[in-house]
């Protein structure tokens, strides 16, 4: 479970991005990049964070996942405290994002075997855990070829194999099937509707409609760094005025 | 079997850190070309090379044939006799006074000599003969200078003798002092104070190319890969992923430093020029103990650029960045090493104090055997405290999120 409480994000400007951001922060020192939310994603269910390109969502997911310290608020993932229980946190968690995120210069066994580790896996856990999740997901034919030599399709294969070879309680998936084809986005939102029949806590942020229907059961959207609808889809769906998701999205973001 | 496997499983999650990334950064050609190959092979070849070349300039220029024009050869027969019976000379006395100049500076002739009218008067009246010799000073050996020298010192000499027997004085009278020599340097020392300071230099100069680019790499280039965030949401701490990478950057550096000294010794021992007796002192002050004694230097110096290196990678946006924001680091490191081989440039309790000119001249007083005790402590205690801040800024640097997520 993941509960964040007033959250708040500022990020401390420079004279270049000032000059950049215009004459509205020529005075201020700081950017609020998420400002004052609060939202919970609960166990079995997908937790779906949707917003426009800078809206805060990338801000908001590397704070639950402990890489950036919130300015103010709390977020707990599992009970354990981001802030003060840092490594608690990440021992619950597997992040993925668009990118692949690997290293080019090994194989996926030593891609998976390098998280494993960091994880503190028992050496018989992990040789079940690779076998099982290589086998589901057609990996061993390229299992111990670089990385660097790999299809996009494989890499990302790669990607979600190092993503929960722990077998995480808690799933950050950030913007996930940004930038990929069809075939491999699929992959993607099936490994994501998986999480939710074996009982984790997802939260995904996309901007895309399409896949928050999909696969979402509670959406929050957020823009300019406030969150300004959360609730479940059906909700959503039950409030719709549009006559599409994107459009209604759209509206919605146009009104906040 | 898979190397990775094969290794282990350690369990501080540093040391995990830092197996992956000896994994990651041995598949990385540009590292093993900048850490092995370039010091093993390319330092062997520069120095026998450029020995070969120097050896054979001196040679040429021994074995010069002088070409010499002599005016006034009517005044000073003897002498000119003593220049024709010198070995490899050609006297050119067809060529006219007023192209002289323009031959030697064309090089088709090596010097002219000019005797004065008055140059038997002047001898025979214990005077002073003037002799005015033109040459071109830029013969990089001085050999047609010192040849000319040579004949008419030992002709002067035979003047001055008859003169002197002639007014029945003793050598004593012009000679004075009876000097007698005793250099109490050992071969070790003299090869240590000249030489020296070339060799810290090399383990300078190496091991900080040798940390560059696994530094680039394993900062800037896992932002560049967006494989930052994997790492940094898994269980490890800053520390651990600092720690870990700054361990595998030192041990590049300590590597290309050490193959530095192996090239070095290679290219020595292959050069055929250089004499047998020569090669027993260099392998007497390269002993064992020598190369530990430097090594412990080149730790907290490696330690030092390191943990600077990793500091500017994570800083830097992408591998291109990183290596604009580095390349002037060369010229900061190579001044002071540069300085630690001039002549005369001593370790005090000033220069003992100043990084990488220290490590440069404590290596001169480790290989000349010539320690001072309360000095090498001022170059630890200086080293190693400069190491331990900036390794201390380097954490507190990764630690930054304005620097790990800069944009």
């Amino acid at each position: 479970m993941i509960q964040v409480q007033n959250l708040s994000k500022d990020f401390s400007l420079n004279r270049k991005q000032r000059k950049e951001l215009g004459d509205e922060y020529k005075n201020t020192k700081t950017l609020r990049a998420v400002d004052n939310i609060s939202f919970e994603c609960q166990p079995g269910r997908i937790f779906g964070l949707l917003g426009p390109n800078g809206a805060g969502k990338t801000t908001t997911l590397r704070m639950v996942a402990t890489m950036l310290k919130p300015t103010s608020g709390s977020i707990t993932v599992s009970g354990f405290d981001s802030v003060t229980q840092g490594q608690n946190v990440r021992e619950q968690i597997g992040f993925m994002t668009g990118q692949t995120a690997l290293y080019d210069r090994l194989t996926p066994t030593e891609m998976v075997k390098y998280i494993a580790d960091l994880h503190g896996m028992e050496k018989s856990a992990f040789q079940k855990r690779k076998d099982h999740l290589f086998q589901i997901l057609d990996m061993h034919s390229f299992a111990d070829r670089r990385i660097s030599r790999l299809s996009t399709g494989m890499k990302q294969k790669t990607s979600i194999a190092r993503t929960i070879i722990h077998d995480p309680q808690v799933m950050i998936f950030d913007e996930p099937t940004a930038g990929l084809d069809v075939m491999t986005s699929r992959a993607i939102m099936d490994l994501i509707r998986s999480c939710r029949e074996e009982g984790k806590t997802v939260i995904f942020s996309t901007h895309r409609m399409g896949e928050v229907n999909q696969v979402c059961d509670d959406i929050s959207i957020i823009y300019n760094g406030r969150l300004f609808y959360n609730n479940t889809l059906d909700q959503f769906k039950a409030e719709m005025t549009q006559a599409t998701f994107e459009d209604e999205f759209i509206y919605r973001v146009g009104e906040a | 079997m898979n190397l990775y496997i094969e290794w282990g499983r350690p369990k501080l999650k540093f040391l995990i850190i830092a197996r992956k990334e000896i994994i990651d950064i041995t598949r990385d050609r540009r590292t093993i070309i900048m850490m092995i190959v370039v010091p093993l092979f390319l330092i062997p070849v520069l120095i026998g090379t450029i020995t070969k070349i120097s050896f054979s300039q001196a040679k040429k220029a021994s074995e010069k044939h002088l070409k010499v024009r002599f005016f006034g050869q009517e005044f000073a027969p003897d002498l000119f006799q003593a220049f024709i019976n010198m070995d490899k000379v050609t006297m050119l006395n067809q060529i006219p006074e007023d192209s002289v100049e323009s031959y030697i500076q064309n090089e088709y002739l090596d010097a002219a000599i000019y005797i004065d009218s008055d140059y038997q008067f002047q001898i025979d009246q214990n005077g002073q003969a003037k002799i005015n010799i033109h040459f071109k000073g830029t013969d990089s050996f001085g050999i047609t200078k010192d040849r000319i020298n040579g004949v008419l010192k030992g002709f002067e000499n035979q003047i001055v003798t008859k003169r002197m027997n002639r007014l029945n004085l003793k050598p004593e009278v012009v000679k004075a002092y009876n000097l007698t020599y005793k250099d109490v340097a050992s071969k070790q020392e003299k090869f240590g104070k000249i030489a020296g300071g070339w060799f810290p230099y090399v383990f300078i100069i190496f091991g900080f190319m040798g940390a560059m680019y696994p530094a680039i790499d394993l900062g800037a280039g896992e932002k560049e890969r967006g494989t930052l965030e994997t790492i940094l949401s898994s269980p490890a701490s800053r520390l651990d992923i600092v720690l870990g990478k700054f361990l595998v950057v030192m041990l590049a550096a300590v590597l290309t430093a050490f193959i530095a000294l192996a090239g070095m010794a290679i290219g020595i021992q292959s050069i055929p020029e250089i004499p047998p007796e020569m090669l027993v002192i260099i392998n007497e002050v390269l002993s064992p103990k020598t190369i530990g004694l430097i090594m412990t230097l080149v730790l907290p110096v490696a330690a030092f650029f390191s943990a600077v290196l990793l500091g500017l990678s994570v800083y830097a946006k992408s591998f291109k960045e990183a290596q604009s924001i580095m390349a002037p680091l060369n010229i900061v490191i190579i001044f002071p090493a540069v300085i630690g081989t001039l002549p005369g440039i001593e370790l005090n309790t000033i220069t003992a104090l100043i990084p990488v000119l220290n490590v440069s001249l404590a290596s001169k007083d480790i290989i000349a055997g010539v320690m001072d005790p309360f000095l090498m402590t001022e170059v630890y205690v200086s080293l190693f405290g400069l190491a331990g801040l900036a390794i201390f800024w380097c954490v507190k640097w990764f630690n930054r999120e304005s620097t790990i997520f800069r944009s």
